[in-house]
């Protein structure tokens, strides 16, 4: 186990490393020129090229790298063009609002999904199962974005019962906060839980074949018995496999909809960050995001070995 | 069981229903606007999200370019000048930066100076050259000496990159600005809004009449119209399209303010790329596009059709917008003249972070194709279309908004991305640059208008308008944008 743990922390440095010099390399091979956008057509190119030589861009592309790479292993991220702020405090800034966003959408798709795909599987091919599918087939059909927009012209401007956007904060207490993430997370989550619904009755109707679950039910087990010890168990690796992937996703959906419901999150950061060629933005929230990712997976493969006693990391 | 989901629904109904805001009175004031801005030192970026914030709310000039377009007397009570060289400001006496200390002449001074020096960056440093010396006469009298005569010289004290700051303040500029405006920064939420809050020490009796404005930052068209039929924001100024105007008109929650700007929307063609090089291409382009259909077809009808660079809201605006109406015949003879009698293929270049730009180029695209001249349209992102477009003239065709006011002298310089060289235009606009005399200027502007018409550098298609639509009974704001600012100061609620 601690060979696999060292080699899985190998692994992801090397991602890390990989996945910087990537982003550095691109985000500069693009045509676009952050001081060019910082000063805007309003200055002049004159302008623009001082900036550029102030924020060391003239120099060579491997000379920036290195730079920038030894400050990050020490922790600096650089400070970003456009706001003036240290790159690491303007992403700590932004998690209470895509963690949350996040957590939350996770949450209202799991809650949501399992059930209905237990509940679909157990009825195969009966008006239930046709209905959770057709929910889902709903789901997978209709991108975040416009979910969003059906779900702020339902429950904002008609109903008035939430904000059609922006973020309360969490100093005012929990409930504010929760409110102001609760639309965009149904929004988010609903695609998911579209996929995962699938997942989950695909993966249960296969246990429910097993041999065993045929025993269990001739020995009398009660249904309910059967479907969360036996069955569920058992069908839950491809389920968390598929949800951890889901999480990945569910980060790089917060992008589009924090546009949507205009929320100061990660997602937002980021896509201002590109289109102002903000560099040391784009690199740290992607590294940020990479590493979150490269984590998840790291925990759903451990989750394995709890849900699956036969599996070892030797 | 039905009655616990029941009482669920009821009670997520309730919690969902209960808001705070609800408690807040009607002096306060929540904006919409699109765009966050870049920082908010005006003596670092050129943004006009910037200066929707800081400039005329928190930061004031000299000078002040008023809601009709006027130069008016603003930090400096009156000023004075004999020569047109030497100009001497009068302070106001008793004006206070935020931070509680009066403002003095030496404030003048180390802002300017700080313009003018080479390490500090200013975006606009240009503007500046033409002071030779800056003398302090006394604590509220200030004496500009110039090189030469300058007629732009009160307009660029007017602008936003002239604003007086405590020099003691220099380092908080980018993220909290003080100044001697009517309002305050309250909080910068980066990404979610900005607060500013009343300066209760504002020189000018009874203003500001706001207690606090709340900028919201909403990108999505969309969501800022969800967000204004739901109450959230009391204003939507920089965000909504014309496409949403028709609706909110007939709604009687809301009043619509459709109003002129100095936004000029051209269509470029490089100048020094053929077939635009040659004359008469430039000008069958201009007969091929039919501009009222354009504002029909991109703007559903909002934006007044342009003939030249000088916009309505100049006093030297000379109306051109039938000097080159739309004749295909006309157009199609003269690229045959040009030697092109069955057109030519070129690309036009967008940015669609600019919506306007896109359905703009659509419309023109299918009118250009009667002509005869094929426009494939290419959709690049703002940071390309900066660095390929407007840097490196790498285009045949773009369109976009120049949102600045006196930009004339744009054509002036062959440098920039129209490419145009014509060294006769150059003189003149040099000859308006030094020319004080008010008749003696008016005729060089309708000299330079017919020149630019003449010439055909690019086509003048239409001014963007101010779109802006608040909940009734908002009072206050300007109608008409002769500068691109949002200025909050005499803005209120009808009690």
């Amino acid at each position: 186990m601690r060979r696999y743990i060292a080699r899985r922390v190998a692994a992801f440095v090397a991602t890390l490393f990989f996945v910087s010099a990537l982003v550095f390399v691109v985000v500069r091979v693009l045509p676009g020129d952050p001081a060019l956008v910082i000063i805007g057509p309003e200055g002049s190119p004159e302008a623009a090229a001082r900036l550029r030589e102030a924020l060391g861009l003239n120099r060579p592309l491997l000379v920036q790298y290195t730079e920038w790479l030894a400050r990050a292993v020490r922790g600096d991220l650089g400070v970003s063009l456009q706001y003036d702020v240290p790159v690491g405090r303007l992403i700590v800034s932004r998690l209470p609002v895509t963690g949350p966003l996040t957590v939350m959408a996770a949450v209202l798709m799991a809650a949501t999904a399992i059930p209905l795909g237990l509940y679909a599987a157990r009825r195969h091919r009966r008006p239930g199962d046709y209905l959770a599918m057709i929910v889902s087939q709903i789901g997978i059909a209709i991108p975040g974005f416009w979910a969003g927009l059906l779900l702020i012209l339902l429950f904002s401007v008609h109903l008035g019962w939430v904000q059609s956007g922006g973020f309360a904060g969490w100093s005012g207490g929990l409930w504010p906060g929760v409110r102001s993430l609760l639309l965009p997370a149904i929004a988010l989550g609903f695609f998911q839980m579209a996929v995962l619904v699938r997942a989950t009755r695909s993966s249960v109707l296969d246990v429910l074949r097993e041999d065993y679950v045929r025993t269990a039910r001739a020995k009398g087990v009660s249904e309910l018995s059967v479907l969360a010890k036996h069955t569920l168990r058992n069908a839950l690796i491809p389920i968390v496999t598929v949800a951890g992937l889901q999480l990945g996703q569910l980060m790089a959906g917060a992008i589009v909809l924090e546009s949507v419901f205009a929320l100061p999150g990660l997602g937002r950061l980021a896509l201002g960050a590109i289109t102002a060629r903000d560099l040391p933005v784009v690199q740290g929230v992607t590294l940020f995001v990479a590493s979150t990712i490269v984590l998840i997976n790291f925990a759903v493969d451990l989750l394995y070995v709890v849900l699956d006693p036969r599996i070892r990391y030797e | 069981m039905r009655h616990l989901a029941k009482l669920l629904l009821v009670s997520v109904a309730l919690l969902l229903a209960w808001s705070p805001s609800a408690v807040l009175a009607q002096q306060n004031l929540v904006v919409q606007v699109a765009t966050e801005p870049p920082g908010l030192d005006l003596t670092a970026t050129p943004a006009s999200a910037t200066a929707a914030v800081v400039f005329y709310n928190v930061q004031e000039a000299l000078v002040k370019v008023d809601r009709h377009g006027k130069l008016v007397p603003w930090l400096a009570e009156k000023w004075h000048t004999s020569d047109n060289k030497n100009y001497t400001f009068f302070l106001r006496h008793g004006v206070r930066f935020h931070n509680g200390r009066e403002m003095k002449a030496a404030d003048v001074k180390f802002v300017f100076d700080r313009a003018m020096n080479p390490e500090t960056k200013h975006p606009a440093a240009k503007q500046y050259e033409a002071i030779r010396d800056i003398i302090v006469r006394d604590d509220y009298t200030i004496t500009f000496a110039l090189k030469n005569t300058n007629a732009n010289f009160l307009l660029t004290m007017a602008r936003q990159g002239s604003v007086i700051y405590p020099r003691e303040a220099v380092d908080a500029l980018k993220s909290e600005p003080i100044g001697t405006g009517p309002y305050k920064i309250g909080e910068w939420v980066r990404g979610d809004r900005i607060v500013l809050l009343k300066n209760a020490d504002y020189y000018v009796k009874g203003l500001p009449r706001l207690d606090r404005a709340t900028y919201r930052f909403i990108p999505d068209p969309n969501a800022a119209l969800a967000a204004l039929k739901a109450g959230d924001v009391d204003a939507a100024m920089f965000g909504l399209g014309p496409e949403h105007i028709p609706d909110l008109q007939k709604d009687p929650r809301f009043q619509v303010i459709i109003g002129e700007t100095t936004n000029d929307v051209i269509l470029s063609m490089n100048n020094s790329r053929k077939p635009f090089t040659d004359v008469r291409v430039r000008r069958a382009i201009t007969y091929g596009i039919n501009k009222p259909e354009v504002v029909k077809g991109a703007m559903f009808g909002f934006g007044r059709v342009l003939g030249t660079n000088v916009d309505p809201l100049n006093p030297y605006f000379v109306d051109m917008s039938g000097a080159m109406p739309y004749d295909p015949a006309k157009a199609k003879k003269l690229l045959a003249e040009a030697g092109y009698p069955n057109g030519f293929e070129t690309v036009l270049k967008v940015a669609p972070q600019y919506y306007y730009t896109v359905r703009t180029g659509e419309v023109i695209a299918d009118q250009l194709q009667k002509v005869g001249v094929k426009v494939k349209i290419e959709q690049i992102e703002w940071g390309q279309w900066l660095a390929r477009v407007w840097k490196d003239a790498d285009y045949d065709l773009t369109i976009i908004g120049h949102a600045e006011a006196w930009d004339v002298g744009n054509y002036a310089n062959p440098k920039y991305y129209f490419r145009y060289d014509s060294p006769e235009f150059q003189k003149l606009f040099h000859e308006s640059e030094v020319t004080v005399d008010d008749k003696a200027r008016r005729e060089l502007y309708v000299k330079i208008q017919k020149k630019l018409v003449e010439d055909a550098p690019v086509v003048w298609l239409y001014i963007h308008p101010r779109i802006a639509v608040t909940k009734k009974g908002l009072q206050g704001l300007w109608k008409d944008l002769p500068a691109p600012v949002f200025d909050l100061s005499e803005v209120s609620w009808v009690k």
